[in-house]
């Protein structure tokens, strides 16, 4: 069934190399990777295998020394920084371990200042930002600024900055990394969450426990993909479909 | 999926990142304090720098300007109007023959001694003025022009002087001086009215009288002057005037006002190597200004470089980013400017009961305002480099 899903990423051959001449560092080897809507995927694998470089490239932050990215089907081997850009700010959404939120704003503004930037007036920005703080939980910690808040609670709002735009893609790196088990459980449920059959989330994490819900696991090794499985969840899922 | 903020392909600008950059600066209120400080103190130091050069242009040429006219006839080399020479009498007739000069002025300008009570001498100058008489249908320029007692009426009786409020005390007098007499070049003179700020460039206090009593006071025949001052017909014939005199007395010298006031200008303030000092002055505090803003525009950036790169990640343009630095930049360069200038305001008074003139006025402050916005956009420089350089990877590192 997942085959037929729309690829809202599709990289080719892609490899990463950084330095050149005595320094030279390939880090990617020819990776292929397809990620699909209506699915969450994690891509795992130790330090140093590439993961977080090849997240990049299909973000769209980095460019592949080699290989085609096509990212909600628009190829971005071909296109200017600025076309790129524009890709990553009506289609992608991004969330990281360190949140990234600015503490002078309050997690409103936090979340509403991108909605500004992809185009919405103040009022719908505000508005907007608002519903997606209470669809993640802080709906009355809107006028908090992150200082006053717990680790949890920044990564909700910086989960809600990251779905408030509606992105085809959530991209993660180590989301919760930096969480404890339960609080880690409620972000992961958030992202699960906003899977549906035009948009999907694709994460970097060493944790094991995460596959518990992911449709797929990717797995990678010294810049080379060396597994393609089924998740816990699509299991589980398929499990219930088949009983 | 329909999006609900669908890309229509145009750049947003620098507006959503206002709110965003002034929180950041508003939120550490050290690093914003200090960098208001440095706008304040630079435009403080630039506002009053500038005043106090205008000051000096407008202390050196004080006596031309309030005297007017259109041409000054001086003795051939005269360079500034502080060293002119006696003209004999018989040089009114002659600067007098063209047919363009509506009216000739007297003016005697000299150094003069005065004793003081307990006998120790100072330094004072002279101002012979012709109260005129003659070309009536002429507005005639007030001089003494700004009094803070008496009338230049006042003056009309023999060896009656004016004095400054400025240098009572330092002449000795009462603090109402009215009536009161002093030894100049040897003689006793009276004070008839009182002037308010007028000071000669030197700080060497003007006492002004009528020309007999300049005259009598530095040894002038009747009739002897060191200027004549010429109002024209037309300003046009000029050129011809100053021909006419130049062919009939050689030993004369012609120049317009606005190039003897420009000459006196420079001689006092240029060559005495006061600009200079202001002007260093004025750059000094331009650049501790634009370190200051530097630095804080810089740590403000460099603390926000995971935030900015995550909006470069969800796709803000260089624009964008750099009005980030820009908003931040504009805020201190305004709301510090504005505070220096108050203060530079209000410092202004102070300055001028102590006996420095500091001239504010819309060409002083159009210049601290350009250079404050300078300085800003130089200190802001090094932090759009930093931005513009920021690679949104950097938010995986």
């Amino acid at each position: 069934m997942s085959d037929v899903r729309v690829p809202l990423v599709r990289a080719e051959g892609v490899s990463k190399v950084y330095g050149t001449g005595a320094l030279r560092t390939p880090v990617l080897h020819s990776v292929s990777l397809e990620v699909r809507a209506g699915e969450l995927t994690l891509l795992m694998g130790p330090s140093g295998s590439g993961k977080t470089t090849l997240i990049s490239i299909v973000a769209g932050l980095q460019r592949a020394s080699e290989g085609r990215v096509e990212l909600c089907g628009e190829d971005l081997s071909r296109m200017s920084e600025s076309q790129v850009a524009r890709v990553r700010r009506a289609r992608l959404g991004f969330v990281f371990q360190t949140y990234n939120l600015f503490p002078a704003l309050t997690a409103l503004d936090n979340v509403a200042h991108v909605l500004r930037m992809k185009g919405a007036s103040p009022r719908e920005a505000d508005a907007t930002a608002r519903e997606a703080l209470t669809r993640v939980g802080l709906g009355d910690r809107a006028g908090h600024r992150p200082g006053e808040l717990s680790g949890g609670q920044k990564q909700r709002v910086a989960i809600a900055r990251a779905l408030a735009g509606r992105p085809s893609l959530v991209i993660g790196d180590e989301v919760t990394a930096a969480l404890d088990s339960h609080t880690g459980i409620a972000v992961m449920e958030l992202l699960r969450a906003h899977v549906g059959p035009a948009t999907g989330v694709l994460l970097v994490t060493h944790d094991h426990r995460l596959e518990a819900f992911a449709d797929r696991v990717v797995e990678i090794e010294d810049g080379r993909v060396v597994g393609d499985r089924a998740g816990s969840f699509r299991a589980t899922r398929e499990e219930a479909g088949a009983a | 999926m329909r999006h609900p903020f669908p890309d229509d392909g145009r750049v947003r600008g620098a507006r959503p990142m206002r709110h965003i950059a002034l929180q950041s600066l508003l939120f550490d209120r050290g690093k914003l304090l200090g960098a208001l400080a440095g706008v304040a103190f630079a435009t403080v130091l630039l506002l009053l720098q500038l005043g106090i050069y205008q000051g000096f242009l407008s202390t050196a040429s004080a006596l031309l300007d309030h005297v007017g006219g259109d041409l000054w006839v001086m003795a051939k080399g005269t360079e500034v109007i502080d060293n002119g020479e006696p003209l004999s009498a018989g040089a009114r007739s002659i600067v007098t023959s063209p047919a363009c000069v509506a009216r000739a002025r007297g003016v005697v300008l000299s150094f003069g001694a005065v004793r003081k009570p307990g006998n120790a001498l100072d330094g004072v100058q002279i101002v012979g003025f012709d109260p005129v008489t003659d070309g009536a249908a002429l507005p005639a320029p007030t001089v003494p022009w700004e009094l803070a007692r008496g009338l230049p009426s006042d003056l009309h009786a023999p060896l009656r002087v004016t004095v400054d409020t400025t240098d009572i005390a330092k002449l000795h007098l009462p603090a109402d001086p009215v009536g009161s007499s002093l030894q100049v070049n040897g003689r006793a003179v009276y004070v008839a009215a009182v002037t308010r700020g007028i000071r000669s460039f030197a700080l060497t206090p003007f006492l002004f009288m009528e020309l007999p009593t300049a005259r009598r006071l530095i040894d002038l025949a009747p009739g002897e002057v060191h200027y004549w001052v010429l109002d024209l017909r037309a300003r046009g014939c000029a050129a011809e005037v100053a021909r006419e005199i130049g062919a009939r007395a050689p030993d004369l010298e012609v120049r317009t006002a606005a190039d003897f006031r420009a000459r006196t200008q420079d001689f006092w303030v240029k060559g005495s190597g006061a600009g200079t000092a202001l002007g260093f002055s004025a750059l000094l505090g331009l650049v501790v200004g634009t370190v200051i803003v530097a630095q804080t525009l810089y740590a403000l950036t460099r603390e926000h470089e995971k935030e900015l790169a995550t909006l470069k990640a969800v796709g803000a343009s260089a624009s964008e980013l750099a009005s980030f630095v820009g908003w931040q930049a504009l805020f201190l360069a305004v709301v510090g400017g504005l505070a220096g200038g108050a203060i530079a305001f209000a410092a202004q008074r102070s300055l001028l009961d102590a006996g420095l003139t500091v001239v504010l006025d819309a060409e002083v402050v159009v210049v601290a305002v350009l250079s404050v916005a300078m300085m800003c956009t130089v200190a802001s420089l090094a932090s759009i480099r930093r931005v513009l350089r920021l690679e949104a990877v950097e938010v995986f590192k």
